[in-house]
């Protein structure tokens, strides 16, 4: 229970800063009986207030237990989220499971609080990003010490949670990166879909300025914003025999291999196959209902496969999926599966037992699979997988059939990000906005993103 | 008493003053015209800059009453399809109906502007009225409380209330109320006491009356139209505050508008945006309607604190 | 004696300590106090307190706080991107505080007295601020200042081609002061009281000698306004050197482009919470504070030269 030490330090401030206002307040004249009796309490109150006894481990019985499973999402995700606890509660009376729920952004930053002051959820979903800065403070419990189930679970997937010697969250979902393409605006613009399996990056170039040329103004060839996000990186490292984070854990590319991508970017907006910088900062930034594709105003759109859906729906019609240019051009192949959302535990929960039970069961049941869906990407569970498949949504299923096909491609997974990737991410998007407005080099970009990347990594 | 109750008040009441007079006849109607002129002009100028003004919101409202797909697709004013299905689905999408969360919020924003009157009517007497040691001081550790960015208080905050048991209750947005934590007011209800001519508590006081009193029955009736002030502004600004109810309130029965309105967007994935437009809406109502209704007294009050 | 002219006084002892009588109220004091004390001790002093401790650790919210002595402090020295947000801040508060005020100010001055419908323009002028920390804010300001937005399409109407004016480095910045402009709200509410209490017969006697609207507003109007721009000026400081929600909307988060609209409360976030160093994100909570408290301070020495008070 590391969690209880902040505390400490907070009653101990509160006395001392107690101590100091009642001082100045007697000093003051100003003190008089309900002045002190008041704060010095409160103060010991705090030094003795102790965690309630946990009711639930009495003799191997099943007691009550109360756990909280907090997640990050939208509308959909909640409903969904309460349907399955719901189901879960209907078949384990005595577990009650509380959703704790908000926004990407607010979660991080709720869930960051809460476990400074030791209330971290007994359930909650984690991302690969933050899995390591949670899990390496001792935060999360090791899944390996519970009944937890991870036979069906695709295993390159499984070792995006293993690290530290333990098993300290399990990816639910699986995606893949893709390029989303309109059929519309090919047509429109008169040019045909490429190949995808054949297709280099030269061949993108060439062909999104193409469908730049021949469409109206303000409709582009791709959205192209050159490596916004960690992944773009990691493809296009792979491709080139290397990838973004080595075994280790350090940077496993070099300078002229990341410079190259920028360069990419750079002549595709010369070229005026994609929109010019700012645009496209903006249209990168707006999130995929507002990206090229979805609003008709361009031929590809980079996303994720479970992004389909939304993105299709939309754009108002069919889309086609694309694997990554230059999957056959360089090294080797550069797509990989993307461990999503994973669930983890909490050390410190109070019914761990009960708390594994619900993961294990998120993770495992047909009944769950049957709620989520594709909600997490294609289900990490095989078994799962298999079951839901008919029971997709069309754009979901075309997604999974996609994941499927370049599944069998795929020759392993990427390597799994250190500590302090989070930050790593945003100094990327820093460093990419500063090479893509001309204000350094794509080489200088390298270099530096190189140098503070393993700065903040090191430590 | 009843005297003191009305004189301030019938003293502001409203009237919209007039021009200055010119002199003469002709120059008068000459400057009518000109008036004239000058009138349609200003209206002319001031429709054009509401609607510069008020562009985002007619977007949104436009945008509550489209087709979720055809949002981001025909970005512009006039809908091509108009269905009010963003307000059903908004109002039923979350785990429970859209008035949960508004009646959550009502009880925020009650329990706020109650403490905030309570609280800081006491502090702001005290700092106006009464005379103890090291007053400035203290009135100056007032003002820096609000000079620390809330992200850093945030943490110990939480831990605080943790342990006192708070977390995913009301208590952590009402209790520092009550206990006059929002400086901002104590500061604008010190500026308003001291407006008051101290000829009335001097009178009272020669009459026997002691501080009590004198703050029932001199400042507080006095003070109507800045109480009406700070009621306003603390129910405006707690009903928009996100971030403190989204860290202390964990349970979503217990979660307010902000928190729910958020709960329709995802970045990483599918959002509600029709939805999250119309729900928008629905919760501007009740702040358009407490400005609207209020803002005579908003106007009269700050104009009072400052009234000789 | 205006809401200002009592802001200023305050410097003087003389008039703070003029009572009923001359004896101490301390008791009383206490009375009125006890809620603000209770309040100050147990909710505002504590965390204050913490986070100035916090300021001396490694503290990352995951894990216990290593005392490190003034290491924070050291490193803001070399902070690259703390620097910056220093310089964003100070030209957004330089620039847009004046800005906003004076738009407060023309606007309240239009809107004070003589218009038919004037309950409605008002309303209509301050509803962006009600609006302003809204969800869907971000996206609103993307349909005016995007580079398809509103902006963009009248520009196009005269034959300019706009940029992207929140997604360009040059241009973010001075957008997000005239959103910023945009949402004046309260201090136009401020004025408009103000104005009211000006009283009519002094513009009356200044017209019967041939002033001109002009002569009138300097001679007449500022000075007696001038308490009140004091005390908008004030708490607008504050509130610029304390601003995050816009920017933290408008660029996702990051302060870009290529952090040009990086303020300093933003970047402080980021360091608490995005980067887990809430230790450092202290250590610049407090450099803040100092640096608020030094313009606060300065305000009111200078309101010596230019405020005019009537009492």
């Amino acid at each position: 229970m590391t969690s209880r030490t902040p505390w400490k330090r907070m009653a101990a401030l509160l006395a001392a800063s107690t101590l100091a206002l009642t001082a100045c307040g007697q000093a003051d004249n100003l003190a008089e009986d309900e002045e002190t009796t008041a704060p010095v309490q409160t103060a010991q109150e705090t030094e003795t207030d102790q965690p309630p006894a946990t009711e639930g481990d009495g003799g191997g019985e099943p007691g009550e237990a109360t756990i909280r499973f907090a997640w990050w999402g939208s509308d959909s995700r909640h409903q969904m989220n309460q349907q399955l606890i719901d189901a879960f509660e209907a078949e384990h009376p005595n577990i009650t499971v509380v959703p704790d729920y908000t926004d990407w952004g607010g979660y991080w930053d709720k869930l960051a609080t809460q476990t400074a002051a030791g209330d971290t959820p007994d359930v909650m979903m984690q991302e690969e990003r933050y899995l390591r800065e949670y899990a390496d403070r001792g935060i999360l419990a090791n899944l390996n010490d519970f009944d937890v189930d991870t036979s069906k679970i695709d295993p390159s997937i499984l070792g995006s949670g293993e690290f530290s010697d333990g098993l300290w969250g399990i990816a639910t979902g699986v995606n893949v990166r893709v390029m989303m393409a309109d059929p519309e605006v090919f047509a429109a613009a008169g040019v045909e879909m490429p190949d995808d399996k054949t297709w280099t990056w030269d061949d993108y170039n060439e062909i999104m300025s193409q469908i730049s040329a021949n469409t109206e103004d303000g409709v582009y060839g791709a959205q192209d914003f050159g490596i916004p996000e960690s992944v773009e990186l990691t493809v296009w490292a792979r491709q080139h025999g290397q990838d973004l984070w080595d075994p280790s854990g350090e940077i496993g590319f070099d300078p002229e291999t990341m410079a190259a991508r920028w360069q990419v970017t750079l002549d595709l907006i010369e070229a005026g196959g994609a929109p010019e910088v700012s645009q496209g900062l903006e249209i990168n930034a707006a999130g995929p209902e507002q990206s090229l594709v979805a609003t008709g105003r361009g031929a590809i759109s980079p996303f994720w496969s479970n992004q389909l859906e939304a993105i299709t729906s939309a754009a108002g019609h069919e889309l086609q999926l694309l694997r990554y240019p230059g999957e056959s051009q360089f090294e080797r192949q550069g797509l990989f599966l993307k461990p999503a959302m994973a669930l983890s535990m909490s050390a410190s929960s109070e019914y761990p037992e009960e708390a594994a039970l619900f993961l294990d069961w998120m993770l495992n049941s047909p009944e769950a699979g049957e709620i989520i869906l594709s909600d997490r990407g294609l289900p990490a569970n095989l078994d799962v997988r298999a079951h839901i498949m008919d029971q997709l949504g069309e754009a979901d299923q075309q997604a999974a059939q996609f994941v499927e096909d370049v599944s069998a491609d795929i020759l392993d997974s990427a390597n799994t990000p250190p500590r302090g990737a989070g930050e790593v991410n945003s100094l990327l998007q820093r460093i990419n906005e500063e090479v893509l407005f001309g204000q350094i080099t794509p080489q200088e970009g390298a270099e530096r993103f190189i140098e503070e990347a393993s700065a903040i990594t090191g430590d | 008493m009843t005297d003191l109750k009305h004189a301030p008040q019938s003293a502001e009441v409203e009237p919209l003053f007039q021009e200055p007079q010119p002199s003469s006849e002709a120059r008068r109607r000459r400057s009518m015209r000109w008036h004239r002129v000058r009138g349609v002009a200003k209206h002319v100028g001031l429709v054009l800059a509401a609607f510069v003004m008020l562009y985002p919101l007619l977007w949104m409202v436009a945008s509550s009453i489209k087709p979720d797909a055809l949002i981001f697709r025909e970005p512009w004013l006039i809908p091509s399809e108009v269905s009010l299905e963003n307000y059903t689905q908004g109002w039923n999408a979350l785990l429970h109906p859209f008035s949960h969360y508004l009646a959550n919020s009502f009880l925020v924003v009650l329990g706020a502007v109650l403490g905030n009157l309570v609280s800081c009517t006491l502090a702001a007497y005290a700092f106006a009225r009464l005379k103890f040691r090291l007053r400035n001081l203290w009135f100056a550790i007032m003002l820096m409380s609000i000079m620390l960015p809330i992200h850093v208080i945030i943490v110990p905050q939480y831990i605080l209330f943790s342990e006192l048991g708070w977390i995913n209750t009301f208590a952590p947005l009402i209790v520092p109320k009550l206990l006059a934590t929002d400086a901002f007011f104590v500061f604008l209800l010190v500026q308003f006491f001291r407006g008051v001519p101290r000829e009335l508590d001097e009178a009272a006081t020669i009459d026997g009356a002691n501080h009590l009193r004198i703050f029932f029955q001199v400042m507080l009736p006095l003070a109507t139209p800045a109480l009406a002030t700070t009621a306003i502004f603390t129910f405006i600004w707690t009903w928009n505050d996100f971030f403190s109810q989204l860290i202390f309130l964990t349970k979503p029965d217990m979660y307010t508008v902000p928190i729910a309105l958020r709960s329709f967007l995802d970045s990483t994935g599918q959002s509600s945006w029709g939805a999250m437009f119309a729900m928008s809406i629905v919760s501007l109502i009740p702040l358009f309607l407490v400005f609207l209704f209020g803002q005579r007294y908003l106007v009269r009050g700050i104009a009072t604190t400052g009234l000789k | 004696m205006s809401v200002l002219s009592e802001l200023g006084s305050l410097r003087k002892s003389k008039s703070l300590d003029r009572g009923p009588s001359q004896r101490h109220d301390g008791k009383w004091a206490l009375f009125f106090l006890a809620p603000w004390f209770v309040g100050l001790v147990l909710i505002v002093a504590g965390p204050l307190l913490a986070s100035l401790y916090l300021s001396l650790t490694d503290y990352d919210l995951l894990s216990n706080a290593n005392f490190i002595g003034l290491e924070n402090y050291v490193e803001m020295f070399g902070d690259r991107r703390l620097r910056k947000s220093l310089v964003v801040t100070f030209t957004y508060v330089i620039v847009s505080v004046p800005l906003q005020l004076m738009a407060a100010l023309g606007l309240a001055l239009l809107l004070d007295r003589g218009l038919r419908g004037l309950a409605i323009y008002r309303s209509a002028f301050y509803l962006p601020s009600l609006l302003g920390s809204s969800v869907a804010i971000a996206i609103l300001w993307r349909q005016i200042f995007g580079a398809d937005g509103l902006v963009n399409q009248l520009l196009a109407v005269i034959g300019i081609d706009g940029p992207g004016w929140i997604s360009h480095p040059d241009y973010a910045l001075g957008t997000l002061m005239v959103l910023n402009v945009w949402t004046f709200g309260s201090p136009m509410v401020i004025f408009l009281a103000g104005l009211r209490q000006i009283p009519t017969m002094y513009y009356e006697a200044a017209s019967l000698d041939g002033a001109s609207k002009l002569q009138q507003f300097f001679t007449i109007t500022l000075p007696l306004l001038s308490p009140i721009i004091f005390f908008n000026l004030v708490l607008q400081v504050i509130n610029a050197f304390q601003t995050f929600t816009q920017s933290y909307i408008v660029s996702n988060g990051t302060g870009g482009p290529v952090d040009s609209t990086l303020f300093y409360t933003l970047y402080l976030y980021q360091e608490g919470f995005g980067n887990l160093n809430m230790g450092y994100a202290s250590a610049m909570a407090w450099l803040l504070l100092v640096i608020i408290a030094g313009m606060t301070a300065a305000n009111f020495l200078l309101s010596k030269y230019w405020v005019f008070y009537n009492d």
